[in-house]
């Protein structure tokens, strides 16, 4: 019978990209170990940071900072109200892309992964999607949109969502042809089966496809917004570069960084725990 | 109870899947009875699953017509797989039957419950299908069908992908929760045994066209046990003959 489960969350395609692993049984075991994995995982960012620290002292700060350099450029930019408001701008920028590509990925997957029309109107698109650089994209956004927010986030939508819908249209592949037909055999309408069959299907794919989407919608935002000018994180690390304030790129970075492990521990695994509950397996 | 009401009528019945030359079905006339029991049993392949899903619904008959004596006919079917949803725990499975006949959600759970308690799951509410063993699996799958009161129970070998030990014991579970429901009930399967212990009347299908290749009537009154009735001699002579019937459509 398990045969017949629902894969686990993190089975998902990827265009060119590595596969997300099978992060449910990864984080089993590392609970299982108990403190002597984290324990080395400290040790390992314990190293990192003296490497760091005892390297800056043999380079100027403009080519390698301190540890010290950057966490005072930390302080200063939370002091000036700086970090914050541009840590904002660039949620606001991902958030709105990542809202977007969800709303419009997951009915548009579905869609393409239920009918043989849609498949084949949409399959020159979804290359296009994938295969055009991104720079592009942001040349045609400054033309259309000018140096705006929503150009920001239009590039972002569409150079991400293909990682997205390939993800959904796997899922809603993998459904079992059998329970749709039980499901008509006990008089479910359409829209029953879409909320009790085929979207509880898509929901592993739906996440590792939203986590591998979210990964590349920070990049193409920053990138946009270092190249456009607007406001964020990506245009800060710009400018800064230009004033040869390396601490200040190193500070964003890391700010970036810390945010996406929050995003990951805060907000992706508890959600994933709480949707696939039910592949726990026997106990 | 007299047992006279037609409940529905195969009448001249065939079945040719889209784009295949050999039939599936042909000229199947059959009646099943208010109440009654009928078993069909046949060479695999030849087509019951396919009969079934026409009564459900699932798939319309390429010639003759299946007339149903009432317009509010409600089938209940049991797969030859459980089928449960495995996001959804065995209680929830049950009331997914129930939600999508528009039971209010305050009478759900009671009934859930009540035929969870009938097929001995109410240990196992909240268990997910992949915490159960496969007879635990086909129980609550069939406490799904028996949930929504159904005027016609389709069952579609429930009992066969299980050992012989659950088997036998699931058989004689079948035998009592089917007197009790008194639903007119369809049963497809592959053991000549389980037929007549189960069933009013055995109907014997042939090979791949499927037609009905005799009907027998089983002599033991509702009351019977497997116990009681292996020792009957008729048991034994009913067996026999409908061995002989099937024998050369297996060995084929
Ligand atoms: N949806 C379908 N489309 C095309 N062919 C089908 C379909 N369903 C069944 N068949 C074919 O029709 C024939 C009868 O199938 P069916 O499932 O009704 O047989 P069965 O008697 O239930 O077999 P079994 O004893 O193995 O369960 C088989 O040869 C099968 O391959
Ligand atoms: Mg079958």
């Amino acid at each position: 019978m398990t045969s017949t489960i629902e894969p686990a969350a993190g089975a998902a395609a990827v265009p060119g990209a590595p596969a997300a692993a099978a992060r449910p049984a990864a984080a089993a075991s590392a609970r299982r170990g108990g403190w002597k994995r984290p324990a080395r995982v400290i040790l390992s960012v314990i190293v990192i940071f003296a490497g760091w620290a005892i390297a800056s002292t043999q380079f100027p700060s403009y080519i390698l900072p301190s540890p010290l350099d950057v966490w005072d450029q930390f302080l200063s930019a939370v002091g000036r109200g700086v970090w914050v408001e541009e840590i904002l701008a660039t949620v606001q920028h991902l958030l709105a892309a990542f809202g977007l590509v969800i709303v419009i990925g997951l009915p548009l997957g579905i869609l393409i992964g239920r009918s043989k029309i849609a498949e084949d109107l949409a399959r020159v698109p979804m290359i296009f999607l994938q295969t055009v650089p991104t720079i592009v994209l942001i040349a045609l956004a400054l033309v259309i949109m000018g140096v705006s927010d929503t150009a920001v986030i239009g590039v972002t939508v569409a150079g991400s969502i293909s990682y997205f819908l390939i993800n959904v249209i796997q899922g809603t592949r993998s459904i079992d042809p059998d329970l749709t037909e039980m499901s008509r055999a006990y008089q479910a309408s359409e829209g029953s089966i879409m909320r009790s069959v085929v979207l509880p299907s898509v929901v592993p794919y739906l996440l590792a496809g939203a986590r591998i989407t979210l990964g590349v919608a920070w990049q193409i935002t920053l990138f946009s917004e270092y190249l456009m000018g607007t406001a964020g994180v990506g245009f800060q690390v710009n400018t800064s570069i230009k004033l040869l304030d390396t601490a200040a790129v190193f500070m964003w970075g890391l700010s970036i960084v810390a945010l996406t492990l929050l995003v990951e521990y805060g907000i992706f695994r508890p959600v994933e725990r709480l949707l696939t509950r039910h592949v726990k397996g026997r106990s | 109870m007299t047992i006279t009401e037609t409940m529905v009528g195969f009448r001249g019945v065939g079945k040719t899947y889209p784009k295949q030359a050999l039939p599936v079905l042909e000229g199947i006339d059959l009646e099943l009875r208010e109440g009654e029991v009928v078993a069909l049993i046949g060479p695999s392949g030849c087509g019951k699953s396919t009969l079934l899903n026409i009564l459900a619904g699932l798939t319309d008959v390429s010639t003759g017509t299946v007339d149903l004596a009432r317009s509010d006919l409600r089938s209940a079917y049991v797969f030859q797989n459980p089928r449960l949803l495995p996001w959804r725990t065995v209680l929830k499975n049950v009331e997914f039957a129930l939600e999508q006949i528009g039971v209010p959600a305050e009478d759900r759970r009671r009934r859930a419950v009540a035929a969870l308690e009938t097929v001995h799951l109410s240990e196992h509410l909240d268990k997910y299908p992949n915490q159960l063993s496969g007879g635990m699996q086909q129980r609550a799958a069939l406490a799904r069908g028996i949930a929504i009161e159904p005027t016609l129970l389709l069952l579609d070998e429930p009992l066969g992908a299980l050992d012989a030990l659950t088997r036998s014991y699931l058989q004689e579970e079948l035998l009592r929760i089917i007197a009790e429901l008194k639903t007119t009930t369809l049963l497809v399967t592959h053991d000549i045994d389980e037929a007549i212990l189960l069933a009013d009347r055995v109907v014997v299908l042939s090979s791949r066209p499927a037609r009905i290749r005799e009907i027998f009537e089983v002599p033991f009154g509702p009351t019977r046990s497997l116990d009681t009735i292996i020792g009957d001699p008729r048991f034994g002579a009913l067996r026999h003959e409908i061995r002989e019937l099937l024998r050369p459509e297996v060995a084929a």
